[in-house]
């Protein structure tokens, strides 16, 4: 502060002295000339006519001084400013090619960050991990039970405290409240404490809330809920939430931006976890997720080593139940938790990395770009610039000045790409959150991801100014001989703005055909055979919760349900089903196969799948042997019908038909009466599995899922179906209808999106690319015009002329494939490093995307080629 | 370009001196003692016969840059007319410079005088 004043006052006295020195010249001057017998009058003005504009003298010669000053930066922003007004179509390319490489970056970079480097809002969140279980060949679960947690919690000595956390759908309905299903979960008691979370309105869940005599039926909400839904009630505590089947107290809201464990998957409402909470059978196995505080100088290392200790017990309580000998290559794993649990990072981290590179390189191309616009413009301001040195006007100044006058540019297109990444992130997270898992990503401008833009940016500035800068130090006019305007380009020069071509075409290869890669593999997924149909299907789930259906009536009421569905114009045949497919999900089972004898160590699961009689006609699936399930199997022996791979693993090529299945923990076998073909159950990546199916109306496994296979649109029986559910079944509500269509592109969202982003990205790259070569081939036009005209002169024709540009396009080109095919052949590598099942081993992505940078680029180099086919000679002689 | 380029380029088109070579000149005209700017134009110009000018405006922008190298200092004095005037002075710096420029002066002389004396005229645009 002293020292900007200090300097002020100077730069004023500086001013002062410069006018008294420039009128004591005139006065000077004037005397001379009096006293050499003129006029006075005449003299002041001869004097001043020879001294010239002495305003102008003045401000050359403050402008060595303000060297250092502020004012010089304020100057040369509004210096590039006006330059920017003045070529408004250059400013235009550059702030917007950068906007988009800026854009492009911070968005994936949100992404980025809100999976894998924002921290938890939470008491030292470097201390969480998580645990997660391993079977070999399989993902990592962090899916505990509520025994295991409690004999973790009670046996280590290496956390602090150890948490769980349940993922629980809420529906809500009530007064004033918009009905809806909100995300929530049961948390242990313990868990905010231990997070070290505090409520901002009433008081958190605490272990008091455990014992037995505690309120039952509390829950907190958090923050956003609380102000979005609850307009901020400062009556908040107390108030009930929920619906006719479960109401909740709230006892509190939980600290802005707390919202569970998951990055970008954000849990509203949060109750206390007791051990008579598990109530669904099916899942209360794997229900939990654990994770745990690290004591203070516990590393990560020593967790690791008492948790594999505990393990074992974990492993000796499932064989008992299960005798599955393959429990005990299972691994426990503990992982850091700082930026939550892993769940969603795993599916989308990796992805988001691949296209970090994509975008890293879009970016690149886009600064190659500007950098060459820079230096064919700086070419055409030589003069100016000579002007100013021989000014006296520094050559750091000078350099000072092309700096900002890119700061600048990477300014204006880093607040453009600001602005588009906040509608990037939004349609991103909507598609992300279009999958199997709900994702929201917090799109509010975080500080890291700020700071990230403003790095980028500033180095894209100093990046792309360094070579018009560079330029301009070194064009500075010599000891006296000025550099002709119309001088050949220096080689050196030449060589590097023809490098930069060379490297934007290398990498929009390179781009395009990661791309390439990316979209053959979504292309392959989408066209995989599942095994069934997924067009003119209709998924409908029920709630059944406070219908008072139960069981046998249950059983009864559904049975009359898919008859009504049937009855429906439009709908061909109806079914149920424990879970659709594509949901993600799957069940599996050890058991005995009659006549096989298991090897020792062998895999005994089978995965099961329980559904109604017409599952198989209504998806489609073709019965190759046997018959279907049906209504009169219900006081018969049990049966099953299992899939090809099932019947070929156990019976080889003899007929399956009538053999016997006993699942571990059963004493009646089922019979299989049927076998069809493989079809894909959870994940459209799985490997074919040893699928049986049971028949639920056997055994009364009443799921609420249902599937009607339609012959025309099926969202168009929605209504019906929603009618017909209200008309049998009074009470029992429609939570979600939607087609087999959607669920398979719900599986395929990750792979989607890289496609989708990824081609997006390198087509920009290619343009951007594409017009680099057309801004240079027509520089370099305007500055060969005079060889043009002495070529055209000598006798070369037009088509001459042509073929020599588009031969330069051509061979600058054929590096950049050359080097761009070099580049995308261990790209693509990387990319099938981080995603698995792409089809690295082609080289069609290489080749297409080779092809189309060349049709591109020789596409860019028609134009001035032409035009400088038309070059007239002796207009061209004359040109300067 | 802008107007107030396009003005300084058309006033430089005054100047005679060749850039570079003004402020040997300056330099050389300080050695016998300090002057102020009047007194260095005067001298340059008197001392060539009136054959170099050195324009006002290349004269005190080249002043304050030798001042900011270093090179030469000034001081607020009052002149034999009893006038407040800023005197210029050589500083040690400046006089080294001023050799490296004069022998950098002389050789390019000679090169020219070399080339030239053979008589030819060869001169390209």
């Amino acid at each position: 502060m002293n020292l900007h004043l200090d300097r002020l006052f100077r730069r004023k006295r500086s001013h002062l002295e410069l006018d008294e020195e420039i009128q004591t010249h005139l006065a000077m001057a004037t005397r001379d000339r009096v006293e050499q017998g003129e006029d006075p009058q005449a003299a002041a003005a001869a004097a001043h006519r020879e001294f010239g504009n002495s305003a102008l003298v003045q401000e050359i010669t403050r402008t060595m001084w303000r060297w250092n000053a502020v004012a010089t930066f304020w100057q040369d922003v509004r210096y590039a400013l006006r330059g920017m007004r003045r070529s408004p179509v250059f400013a235009a390319v550059a702030v917007l090619s950068l906007a988009l490489g800026v854009g492009a970056n911070t968005t994936i970079f949100s992404v980025v960050n809100a999976l894998m480097l924002r921290t938890l809002p939470v008491r030292n969140p470097t201390e969480l991990v998580e645990l997660l279980f391993k079977a070999p060949g399989q993902d990592h679960f962090n899916a505990f039970d509520w025994r295991n947690f409690q004999y973790y919690s009670e046996n280590n000595h290496v956390f602090s405290g150890m948490i769980a956390a349940s993922d629980t759908p809420f529906a809500i309905h009530g007064e004033g409240l918009e009905p809806e299903t909100v995300r929530g979960g049961y948390v242990s008691t313990n868990y905010f404490p231990t997070l070290g979370v505090n409520a901002v309105r009433g008081r958190l869940i605490r272990p008091e809330d455990g014992m037995p005599g505690s309120p039952a039926n509390v829950a907190v909400v958090s923050w956003s809920y609380w102000v979005s839904r609850l307009h901020s009630d400062p009556a908040v505590v107390g108030r009930q939430i929920g619906n006719a089947d479960r109401s909740m107290t709230i006892i509190g809201v939980a600290p802005k931006g707390f919202a569970g464990l998951e990055p970008a998957n954000r849990q509203d409402i949060w109750f206390p976890l007791t051990p008579v909470q598990p109530r669904n059978a099916a899942s209360a196995k794997y229900w939990l997720k654990l994770a745990a505080r690290l004591k203070p100088g516990v590393s990560i290392g020593q967790a690791r080593a008492e948790m594999s200790v505990l393990w074992r017990w974990t492993q000796e309580e499932e064989f008992k139940v299960s005798g599955d000998r393959t429990v005990r290559n299972w691994k426990i794993e503990v992982q850091p938790a700082a930026t939550g649990l892993t769940q969603l990072r795993d599916q989308f981290g990796k992805p988001a990395l691949a296209l970090m590179a994509v975008v890293a390189l879009l970016l690149l191309i886009a600064c190659a770009n500007i950098a060459g616009l820079l230096l064919a413009r700086g070419a055409a301001r030589r003069r100016e610039m000579a002007v100013r040195v021989s000014l006296g006007a520094g050559r750091l100044r000078l350099l000072r000045q092309e700096l900002t006058e890119s700061v600048v540019l990477s300014v204006s297109g880093a607040v453009l790409g600001i602005l588009l990444a906040n509608w990037g992130t939004k349609v991103l997270s909507a598609i992300m959150g279009s999958g199997r898992l709900r994702v929201e990503l917090q799109a509010r401008p975080d500080s890291t991801v700020l700071l990230f833009t403003a790095g980028v940016a500033l180095l894209c500035g100093v990046l792309f100014g360094m070579a018009p800068a560079w330029q301009t130090f070194h064009s500075a006019p010599m000891f006296f001989l000025r550099e002709s305007a119309n001088a050949g380009e220096p080689r050196g020069r030449r060589r590097f703005v023809n490098g930069l071509v060379v490297m934007q075409v290398a990498l929009s290869i390179a781009l395009l055909s990661a791309a390439g890669l990316l979209i053959r593999h979504l292309s392959q997924l989408e066209h995989l055979d599942l095994g069934f149909q997924r067009d003119h299907v209709l998924l409908v789930t029920l709630n059944t919760a406070g219908s008072g259906y139960d069981g046998e009536r249950l059983s009864r009421g559904y049975q009359e349900l898919l008859r009504s569905f049937e009855s429906i114009p439009g709908v061909r045949s109806a079914t149920m089903c424990g879970f659709f497919p594509m949901a993600g999900v799957g069940a599996m089972r050890p058991a005995t196969v009659e006549g096989y004898q298991a090897k020792p160590g062998e895999r005994r699961f089978l995965s099961q799948n329980w559904v109604a009689p017409h599952y198989f006609a209504t998806f489609g699936i073709p019965l190759l042997m046997g018959r279907d399930f049906s209504l009169q199997d219900q006081d018969r022996p049990r049966v099953a019908i299992v899939n090809q791979t099932l019947a070929h693993y156990f019976f080889g090529e003899s007929n399956p038909i009538g053999k016997h299945i006993v699942f571990d923990g059963d004493s009646q076998p089922f019979e299989i009466v049927g076998v069809v073909r493989d079809a894909k159950s959870g994940d459209l990546r799985e490997p074919p599995l040893r699928f049986v199916y049971l028949n639920s109306f056997q055994l009364r496994r009443n799921s609420s899922q249902f599937v009607l296979s339609t012959s025309g649109a099926p969202q168009a029986i929605a209504g019906d179906v929603r009618r017909v559910v209200r008309g049998v079944l009074k009470g029992v509500g429609v939570e979600d209808v939607k087609t087999m269509d959607a669920q398979v592109d719900g599986a395929l969202v990750p792979e989607r999106l890289s496609a989708l982003l990824s081609g997006l990205f390198s087509g920009l790259g290619a343009l951007l690319a594409a017009l680099g070569l057309y801004g240079l081939l027509a520089y370099s036009v305007t500055r060969r015009t005079n060889e043009i005209g002495i070529r055209a002169a000598l006798g070369a024709t037009r088509g001459d002329i042509a073929w020599m540009l588009l031969g330069d396009a051509f061979r600058m080109s054929a590096a950049g494939l050359a080097i761009g095919a070099c580049m995308a052949y261990w790209g693509n590598r990387f990319v099938a490093s981080l995603i698995p099942g792409v089809p690295v081993e082609s080289g069609t992505p290489i080749l297409m995307g080779g092809s189309l940078m060349l049709m591109l680029a020789l596409l860019a180099a028609y134009v001035p080629s032409r035009r400088a086919a038309r070059v007239d000679p002796m207009e061209a002689l004359r040109y300067e | 370009m802008p107007t107030a380029m396009r003005k300084r380029e058309g006033y430089r088109s005054g100047i005679e001196l060749l850039q570079g070579t003004l402020d040997m000149l300056i330099l050389q005209t300080l050695r016998s003692g300090e002057q102020h700017g009047y007194g260095i134009a005067q001298a340059i110009r008197y001392g060539s016969g009136e054959v170099l000018h050195a324009e006002t405006g290349s004269l005190y922008p080249a002043l304050h840059r030798l001042e900011t190298r270093g090179w030469i200092k000034s001081e607020w004095k009052s002149s034999e007319h009893k006038q407040r005037a800023r005197y210029y002075r050589l500083t040690r710096a400046g006089r080294k410079q001023l050799i490296s420029e004069h022998s950098r002066w002389t050789q390019f002389a000679a090169a020219i005088v070399r080339l030239m004396n053979p008589g030819e005229e060869r001169g390209d645009a």
